[in-house]
């Protein structure tokens, strides 16, 4: 088994992007992901208290990820069966899940350094390479799917040594569901159990 | 290779594996008057025999608990970061042999290349392995198996299968396992007490030496995820297919240093390893 911690070391690398994000071509969005790295390498080396630095994931992981998206993909056919109230639901259950995982991970980053290598263009955004060096661990290869969402940019996945993180997370969750009879609300009580056991 | 799901062998596999396993009740069924989707998703998710391989992922969870993690953490604690990094090099030397004859059969000449530098230099200079000289001289290491072999040659990976101690694997990669203990030749050479317990010895602490690795990761995903044998499932196909497509897309050339040099080839758009898709389909 690879390092799913990746998924989210990678994706919290894509947080603290700050305000005025450039439209993501090619060019801009290796900039983009080499200014949101440097600044979430800052998040990581500082030395707030622990609900400071979460405060602070928070307000980037909103500006600079497409968290909704990745959660509606990862509910994959099941979001049409889900009424509004459920998906709304969902979607915020789905962002503290991931916001807990990246914060329960920050200790792990420290002095961690990263480069980026080559952006490959696709429809809608740009893909961009790069290789994330923690100290003591070898070399890991790290894609940022990032899209242009209206003007802005926004990360829409992350690929860690070739696993992606919507697609994993797809997988537990479709799974999850054909186990519980299809019914949507029983993976949203599984989402506040699972929330409750990580604050209890 | 054309990205044909190949029914037949599919079919088969499955087949013999629902014979198998039938009085356990142990394939799984197409959802009964499902919608297309569901279908879909079922065929997608290519894992006919989940039934038999859940229960052997308990199985499995219940050995790791008692065997594998416990030595896995004592290996952790007991034994320094360098000199574990030193084991992994060490074992990892030693399973070049292995290693080359699947990169010359994949073929894959620039990475038997690497891997046959790796062995001269590790081996001498590196002190049985002990310390990667090679990857400082230019040649990067890589992991390779007959499994990845026979999907360069076009063989379809079949249906999931999750094998205890193995873990997740098909039945490709199950018989590429088989194949590369036939081609080591550790594994012939000599007889007696003694080799065979150096050859155990060895096994056991690359089983080790592997799950320490991953201690990390396989708790994360087992604290976090809704459904860990699903996880697991879809993380061990995308990362096989990963490494298949990293292989494939090793051009790197292969014109000795000396000799006038190819122009670099330009990198198309999309390049890149394409983004992982539904996972289970019958790769290329």
């Amino acid at each position: 088994m690879r390092r799913t911690q990746f998924l989210l070391s990678g994706l919290a690398l894509g947080l603290a992007l700050l305000l005025s994000a450039p439209r993501a071509r090619a060019q801009d969005a290796a900039a983009f992901v080499r200014q949101t790295g440097d600044a979430l390498v800052q998040v990581v080396n500082s030395t707030a208290p622990r609900p400071t630095k979460r405060e602070e994931l928070e307000r980037v992981l909103d500006r600079t990820v497409d968290v909704e998206g990745i959660a509606r993909f990862a509910l994959g056919r099941f979001w049409r069966a889900a009424n509004p109230q459920q998906q709304q639901e969902y979607v915020h259950l789905f962002h503290e899940v991931l916001l807990n995982s990246i914060t329960s991970k920050l200790g792990e980053y420290r002095g961690v350094q990263f480069t980026v290598g080559r952006t490959v263009p696709r429809q809608g955004g740009a893909t961009v390479q790069t290789v994330i060096l923690r100290p003591n661990n070898p070399p890991t290869n790290v894609q940022w799917v990032v899209a242009d969402t209206g003007g802005s940019a926004k990360i829409e996945d992350v690929i860690a040594e070739g696993t992606s993180l919507r697609v994993t997370q797809q997988s537990d969750y479709i799974s999850y569901l054909q186990h519980n009879g299809n019914s949507v609300q029983a993976l949203i009580n599984a989402l506040r159990r699972q929330l409750a056991q990580a604050s209890g | 290779m054309p990205a044909i799901p190949s029914r037949v062998p599919l079919f088969a596999t499955a087949m013999l594996g629902c014979l198998f396993a039938g009085g356990l009740g142990g394939c799984a069924t197409p959802p009964p008057g499902g919608s297309a989707e569901a279908v879909q998703e079922y065929r997608q998710t290519n894992d006919p025999l989940e039934p038999t391989n859940r229960f052997f992922y308990k199985v499995n969870t219940g050995i790791d608990a008692a065997v594998f993690k416990p030595a896995a953490e004592g290996y952790r604690f007991a034994v320094p970061r360098p000199v574990r990094n030193g084991v992994h090099n060490a074992l990892a030397n030693l399973s070049s042999p292995v290693t080359l004859a699947n990169d010359i059969m994949q073929p894959s000449p620039r990475r038997s290349g690497d891997t046959l530098m790796r062995f001269l230099i590790n081996s001498t200079v590196g002190i049985v392995g002990f310390f990667d000289v090679a990857k400082g001289l230019g040649y990067p290491p890589h992991d390779t198996d007959f499994g990845i072999t026979m999907a360069l040659w076009g063989v379809p990976s079949g249906p999931f299968l999750f094998l205890p101690v193995l873990g997740p694997s098909d039945p490709r990669d199950f018989a590429g396992f088989g194949a590369d203990i036939a081609m080591d030749p550790f594994t012939w050479v000599g007889s007696g007490t003694t080799v065979t317990a150096l050859n155990v010895g060895r096994y056991a602490v690359s089983a080790v030496d592997a799950r320490e690795r991953v201690l990390g990761e396989v708790d994360q995903i087992k604290k976090t995820a809704l459904d860990p044998y699903a996880t697991f499932r879809s993380l061990y196909r995308q990362h096989r297919q990963s490494e298949i497509d990293e292989t494939r897309n090793d051009k790197r050339a292969t014109v000795p240093a000396w000799f006038p040099q190819p122009p670099a080839p330009a990198a198309p758009a999309g390049a890149a390893n394409p983004p992982p898709t539904a996972p289970g389909q019958t790769p290329k």
